[in-house]
C-alpha cells in the first residue's frame, strides 16, 4: 500500500488527480474499519490530517463555510449555537473518541445512507464544495448523494468543504436505534424551520438507498403553514394536517426490511419522528416570536 | 485457638494501579523474541464437506513458516470436535487451517491465499426443528440432533389448577464479548515441553487438554493465564486452538501467538442461552401456585460444549423462589450448525430464573394481582434447609426480606400510582415496574480447592490457590482475607494463581465460586501457618506451643516475655514456613435477592429505556462491599444488555449476521442508569466464611427485570409476552398486535 502525505491543499489534489484511484483518509472512522474488515485493500492511500484548511470554518458570503476535516466534536462544541440540527446529530454519532476523529467530509466521503451528518445537511440545504486541479464546484447536498455508498464525486476530486446557513429558526434530529450512540440508527430525521424564508426543510437517513430529502412534505407542510397563515399567528397546525405531514415523509422513504428492522416498522418511525420533530421545532419557533 | 476474623469492609482494588495505567500482562504483552505470528482459516460455510484444502500458493508466500491443514500436525489423541477439520465443517468459524508468518500481516495474507473447495450442504439454525422427523442432520454418524435429554418430575404438575398460562419464551442466543479476545502465546521450553500463555478461566484444565493432544506429561506442560480481560464463562473450556498453538510452537520450535480477530471471536467463541421454552404454569384462584409444566429445547451448537449439563441447572433451578408442589420439565438439548454454545455470566441459571419470572408476571396479569404481592404469596418461607421440588436444597435464605427491601428501596406503591396516572392521562411515555425474584446457585461445577500460605524472610505473605480471576477482583479479596486472619498489613500480602508450574492444583474460576471455595481454602491455610509459626516460635524460643501468645504489634512470643518475641520475617528466616490446606464444600450454595427495574417505553415507536434499576443482592457474609457492588453492576449491564439490546442472529443458512460490534449491540455506559444496590447477609453455613458467589447474580436478577418492566409498561395495552432483546420495533409491533387483537 502506497501512503501519501500532502503537506497542502494543492499537493493534495494534484497526487488525487495523478492517482485517482487514491483513497483519501481523514478521520479514518470509516476507512480503518472498512480495512480491517478486509472489505476493501485501497492501494494508495491520501492522508489529509496535514492541510490546515481542511480544518479551518469561517463566514463566506452569508453562509458557513466549514473545512471537511472539522470533527464531529468542534461541530458540537464551536458551532453548535449556529448549527443546532447538525450537532444533535453529531451527539449520536460514535462514542467521544469516534467524535474526536471522524469528520462531516468523510461521512459526505462515505456517503453511507446510515451517515449521522446527512439528514440535517439535507434539512438546512447545505452544499458540498468539491475540488480538483481544474477547479472547485458546488453541489447541493440534495443531489450529492447518488446512491448506497456512492456520491457525485469524480474521480479526481476531493472534499474540500461545505458550506450552509446559520440557522434562522430551530432545527431538530432524532433517531430510533436499538441504543443511543454507536450504532447504526434504524431510521433518523432531521428538521430545519427557516421564518425568513418559512421554509421547513426535511432530511431522512437510514430509510433508503441514499439519505433522502421529504421534499413533497416539504412542499405540504409549508403550503399549511402558509394557508393558515400559521407563521404570523404563531400557532400549532391541525393534528390532521401533522398526520399528512408525517405520513408524507414515510411515503418520501424506500426502506428495506433488514436485521435491523422491517421497512413498516421504518416508514411507521419516521412518521413518528416527522411529527414529533416538528412539534418540537413549532413549539420553539412559537415561543421565539 | 480462636481464629480472627477476616478484615471486612471496603478495601480499594490492589489491582487497579496497575490495570487502569496499563501496567497490567495481559496474554497480547506476551512478546517472546523470534515469535512468529497464527491465523486460522476458518469455514464460510455452515455446513459443508471438504473436498479439499489446497495450502499450496499459501506456503510459497512471503515470510510464510508453514501452513498446516488437518493431517499436517500430530496430535496423539482425537477429540469429538477436530481441532482442524479434514473432512467437513460445521458451523461458519470452524477452523479448517492454520497459516503461520513471520508478521501477523503474512501469516493474514497466507491465510487468504488457501484455496478450501466446499461442498455446501443444507444448513440446520432452527433448534426447535432439529428434533423433527427427516431433519437435516449435524453429525449424520449420530443417526438424530439430540446431544443430550433431561427430564424431571411426572405428567399431571398441572392438575388442580385454576387457572394456567402458558406462554413461549424465547432466551436468544449471546455472544459474550469480552473486550480481550481469546489468545495464546506458546513456546517450546527447551527441555522438550511447552510454556503458554493463554487469556482463560481454566488453566490447568488447559494444561491437561494441550498435554493430552501433544502426548506429554501434565509436568511438561506449564500454562500461565496472566491478566484476563474479561471472560463471562466463555473462556471455561479449553479450546482446540489452544492444542494448535501448542502444537505449532514445537513442530517449528519457535514461540507463536494467535489472537482473535473481533470478527473471529464473534463467531468462533462460545455462544451462551439459546433456549427455547414452553411453559405452562398453574395456580389456585387466589394465586397458590399448584404446578409448573416445561418443555425446553437448548440449543448445542455444533459440536457439544457446556450447554448439556448447564440444561440440568436450569431444570434443578426451576422452582426459582417459590414454593411449587409439582414440577415437570422436559428437555432437549440439540445439535445445530452454529457456534458451540457454553457457558455465559450465570450459565443456565439466568434461564430457568427467566423462566418463572415471566411467567409469574403473566400470572399476575391473568389473576389481576400485583406482581410483588403474588411473588409474596408463594415465596419459599421458614425453615432451611430447603428441598424443592427438583432437587436442590437451598442453604439458608430470608426471600420475602430481599423483596420487601426491593420494594422499599424502589418506592413501589409510589411508582404504581404514577404508573396508574401516565395511563389515566394517556402518556407517551408509559412507565413499566418490573421484578425479578431469583435465587441462583453458586460453586456448582466443583466444590473444592487447596490453598497455600507461606510467610517469607523479607516479612511478606505469598498467597496460592487454583483459582483465576478474569476482573473479579481476587487480588484484593484473598489479600483482604488472610491481613485479617494473620494480623499483617494487607501491602505485604502476595497473591499468586494460575501459573500451574507455581501453584499445584485447581479448578479455575466459574460459578461464583472462587471465595466460596479458594477463599476457605486460604482460610484454613492461613489458619495452619499460624500453628505453624507458633511452633517455630516455641522450638526457637525454647518453650512450649502452648505458651506461645502473639502479642499486640503481631509478634509471637511467649506469654509475659515480650522482649524475645519474633516477628514473621523472623520466623521465616533461613527457611519460609509454608502451609497447605485443602477446603471441599458439601453442596452448592444459593444465594439470591430481589431487583426492581423501572422502564419508559414511547408508545409511539416502542423504545424502551431503563431509568432505575434497584438491586438487593445477598450473597452470605460480605466481605468486602465494593467488590460486591462492582460484581453486580456488570452483572446487571449484561442482564440489561440481553433483555434490551443484544441477540446474536444467524440467517436461514446459518450465515452470522451480527458478527461485529455494530450489527451487535452491546450497551453503553449511556444505556445503563446509576445501579441502586442495597445491602443484606445471610450466611450459609456451609463454609466457615459464610459466603456465597456474587458473579453472577446481578444478570440472574436483572434480565427478567427489565423485561418484565417493559412489558408491564404496555401491558394495559394488552401485551402479555415480548420476547427479548426488546428492541424498538419488537415492542410496536407487540403493541400493534395486542390492538389489532382487541
Amino acid at each position: 500500500m502506497e501512503f501519501l502525505q500532502p503537506a497542502t491543499w494543492s499537493e493534495a489534489l494534484a497526487m488525487k488527480a495523478a492517482k485517482p484511484e487514491a483513497v483519501p483518509i481523514a478521520g479514518g472512522t470509516d476507512l480503518m474499519v472498512e480495512i480491517n474488515l478486509d472489505h476493501r485493500r485501497p492501494a494508495t492511500i491520501i492522508d489529509l490530517t496535514h492541510i490546515k484548511e481542511l480544518t479551518e470554518w469561517g463566514m463566506d458570503d452569508g453562509r458557513l463555510r466549514i473545512g471537511a476535516g472539522v470533527t464531529y466534536a468542534r461541530i458540537i462544541d464551536e458551532l453548535g449555537d449556529r448549527l443546532p440540527g447538525l450537532a444533535m446529530a453529531s451527539r449520536t454519532v460514535g462514542s467521544p473518541q469516534i467524535r474526536n476523529r471522524g469528520t462531516v467530509g468523510g461521512n459526505l466521503g462515505t456517503a453511507s445512507p446510515a451517515g449521522d451528518a446527512h439528514p440535517p445537511l439535507l434539512a438546512t440545504e447545505a452544499i458540498v464544495e468539491l475540488a480538483s486541479t481544474k477547479g472547485t464546484r458546488q453541489v447541493a447536498a440534495n443531489e450529492f448523494f447518488a446512491g448506497p455508498k456512492k456520491n457525485a464525486m469524480r474521480a479526481d476530486e476531493l472534499i474540500a468543504a461545505f458550506l450552509v446557513e446559520p440557522a434562522r429558526g430551530p432545527q431538530q434530529f432524532s433517531k430510533v436505534g436499538t441504543r443511543n450512540a454507536m450504532v447504526i440508527a434504524v431510521c433518523s430525521l432531521a428538521l430545519a424551520v427557516d421564518p425568513k424564508r418559512k421554509h421547513v426543510g426535511i432530511g431522512i437517513g437510514s430509510a433508503g438507498p441514499t439519505p433522502i430529502r421529504a421534499a413533497e412534505a416539504e412542499t405540504f407542510i409549508q403550503e399549511v403553514l402558509e394557508e393558515h397563515r400559521l407563521w404570523e399567528r404563531h400557532v400549532h397546525c391541525e393534528p390532521s394536517a401533522l398526520k399528512q405531514f408525517g405520513e408524507l415523509v414515510a411515503a418520501a422513504a424506500k426502506p428495506i426490511d433488514d436485521v435491523r428492522g422491517t421497512a413498516d416498522y421504518r416508514r411507521h418511525a419516521l412518521a413518528v419522528l416527522a411529527r414529533r420533530t416538528f412539534r418540537w421545532a413549532w413549539d420553539d419557533y412559537r415561543k421565539s416570536k | 485457638m480462636a481464629v480472627r476474623a477476616a478484615v471486612h469492609g471496603t478495601v480499594k482494588r490492589r489491582e487497579d494501579p496497575r490495570l487502569i495505567t496499563g501496567a497490567g500482562l495481559y496474554t497480547d504483552d506476551v512478546r517472546p523474541e523470534r515469535c512468529l505470528h497464527a491465523v486460522f482459516v476458518r469455514s464460510t460455510h455452515a455446513n459443508a464437506r471438504l473436498a479439499g484444502v489446497d495450502a499450496s500458493s499459501a506456503r510459497g508466500m512471503p515470510g510464510v513458516a508453514g501452513v498446516f491443514t488437518a493431517g499436517d500436525v500430530l496430535f496423539t489423541s482425537d477429540t469429538a470436535r477436530p481441532r482442524l477439520c479434514g473432512e467437513s465443517v460445521k458451523f461458519v468459524g470452524d477452523a479448517i487451517a492454520v497459516a503461520v508468518g513471520e508478521t501477523r500481516e503474512q501469516a493474514v495474507d497466507a491465510a487468504a491465499e488457501v484455496v478450501v473447495d466446499y461442498e455446501p450442504l443444507a444448513a440446520l439454525v432452527d433448534s426447535t426443528t432439529a428434533a423433527d422427523a427427516g431433519a437435516t442432520l449435524v453429525h449424520p454418524d449420530k443417526g438424530d440432533n439430540i446431544a443430550f435429554e433431561f427430564d424431571i418430575g411426572e405428567d399431571g404438575a398441572l392438575e388442580g389448577a385454576d387457572v394456567v398460562v402458558r406462554g413461549r419464551f424465547i432466551n436468544q442466543r449471546l455472544a459474550p464479548v469480552p473486550i480481550e479476545c481469546n489468545a495464546v502465546v506458546a513456546e517450546p521450553d527447551g527441555e522438550g515441553g511447552i510454556r503458554m500463555w493463554t487469556s482463560t478461566q481454566v488453566p490447568f484444565n488447559v494444561r491437561s487438554q494441550v498435554a493430552e493432544a501433544l502426548g506429554l506429561p501434565e509436568s511438561k506442560v506449564r500454562v500461565i493465564s496472566p491478566d484476563v480481560g474479561g471472560a463471562f464463562g466463555a473462556k471455561l473450556m479449553a479450546y482446540p486452538e489452544q492444542s494448535v498453538i501448542a502444537a505449532l510452537a514445537r513442530d517449528l520450535d519457535r514461540p507463536v501467538r494467535w489472537f482473535e480477530f473481533r470478527t473471529e471471536n464473534m463467531t468462533a467463541m462460545t455462544h451462551g442461552r439459546g433456549l427455547v421454552q414452553d411453559v405452562a404454569l398453574g395456580a389456585r384462584s387466589d394465586g397458590t401456585l399448584v404446578g409448573m409444566d416445561a418443555d425446553v429445547i437448548a440449543d448445542a451448537g455444533a459440536y457439544a460444549g457446556l450447554s448439556p449439563p448447564q440444561l440440568v441447572l436450569t431444570a434443578m433451578l426451576a422452582s426459582g423462589v417459590y414454593q411449587i408442589p409439582k414440577i415437570r420439565f422436559r428437555s432437549k438439548c440439540v445439535f445445530t450448525n452454529t457456534a458451540v454454545m457454553s457457558a455465559y455470566r450465570g450459565a443456565g441459571r439466568p434461564e430457568a430464573i427467566a423462566m418463572i419470572e415471566r411467567a409469574m408476571d403473566m400470572l399476575a396479569a391473568e389473576l389481576r394481582i400485583d406482581p410483588a404481592e403474588l411473588r409474596r404469596r408463594n415465596l419459599i418461607r421458614g425453615e432451611f434447609p430447603y428441598t424443592t421440588a427438583t432437587f436442590c436444597t437451598y442453604d439458608s435464605g430470608d426471600y420475602e426480606r430481599a423483596l420487601d427491601l426491593a420494594l422499599e428501596a424502589a418506592g413501589y406503591e409510589k411508582l404504581r400510582a404514577e404508573q396508574r396516572d401516565r395511563r389515566d392521562r394517556g402518556d407517551r411515555l408509559q412507565l413499566g415496574i418490573g421484578l425479578s425474584a431469583y435465587v441462583e446457585m453458586t460453586a456448582v461445577l466443583n466444590t473444592s480447592e487447596v490453598g497455600v500460605a507461606r510467610a517469607e524472610p523479607d516479612g511478606s505473605i505469598v498467597l496460592q490457590v487454583g483459582t483465576t480471576s478474569s476482573g473479579q477482583g481476587h487480588e484484593t479479596a484473598y489479600a483482604q482475607l488472610a491481613a485479617g486472619l494473620l494480623d499483617v498489613p494487607i501491602e505485604s500480602i502476595k497473591v499468586v494463581t494460575s501459573d500451574t508450574a507455581v501453584v499445584g492444583s485447581g479448578s479455575g474460576t466459574s460459578g461464583s465460586r472462587s471465595l466460596q471455595i479458594g477463599g476457605s481454602a486460604l482460610r484454613a491455610a492461613c489458619i495452619a501457618l499460624i500453628d505453624q509459626a507458633k511452633e517455630e516460635a516455641a522450638r526457637r524460643l525454647e518453650a512450649s506451643v502452648e505458651d506461645i501468645v502473639r502479642f499486640d504489634d503481631g509478634r509471637f512470643g511467649v506469654k509475659g516475655v515480650p522482649a524475645t518475641a519474633l516477628t514473621w520475617a523472623q520466623l521465616a528466616e533461613g527457611s519460609p514456613l509454608s502451609a497447605q490446606a485443602g477446603f471441599e464444600q458439601s453442596d452448592q450454595t444459593y444465594p439470591f435477592g430481589c431487583h426492581v427495574a423501572v422502564a419508559e417505553v414511547d408508545v409511539e415507536t416502542g423504545e424502551a429505556r431503563l431509568v432505575r434499576h434497584i438491586a438487593v443482592d445477598d450473597c452470605g457474609t460480605v466481605l468486602n462491599q465494593m467488590l460486591v457492588d462492582g460484581q453486580v453492576h456488570g452483572g446487571v449491564a449484561q442482564g440489561v444488555a440481553q433483555a434490551l439490546y443484544e441477540e446474536f442472529v444467524y440467517d436461514a443458512h446459518g450465515n452470522p449476521l451480527t458478527a461485529t460490534l455494530v450489527d451487535y449491540g452491546i450497551p453503553g455506559i449511556g444505556e445503563i442508569p446509576s445501579i441502586e444496590t442495597v445491602a443484606m447477609e445471610t450466611p450459609t453455613p456451609l463454609n466457615p466464611l459464610g459466603a456465597k458467589g456474587i458473579g453472577e447474580s446481578g444478570t440472574i436478577g436483572a434480565t427478567p427485570a427489565v423485561q418484565n418492566a417493559v412489558i408491564d409498561a404496555v401491558s394495559h395495552l394488552g401485551v402479555r409476552h415480548i420476547d427479548m432483546p426488546l428492541h424498538p420495533m419488537r415492542v410496536w409491533e407487540a403493541i400493534q398486535a395486542a390492538r389489532t387483537k382487541r
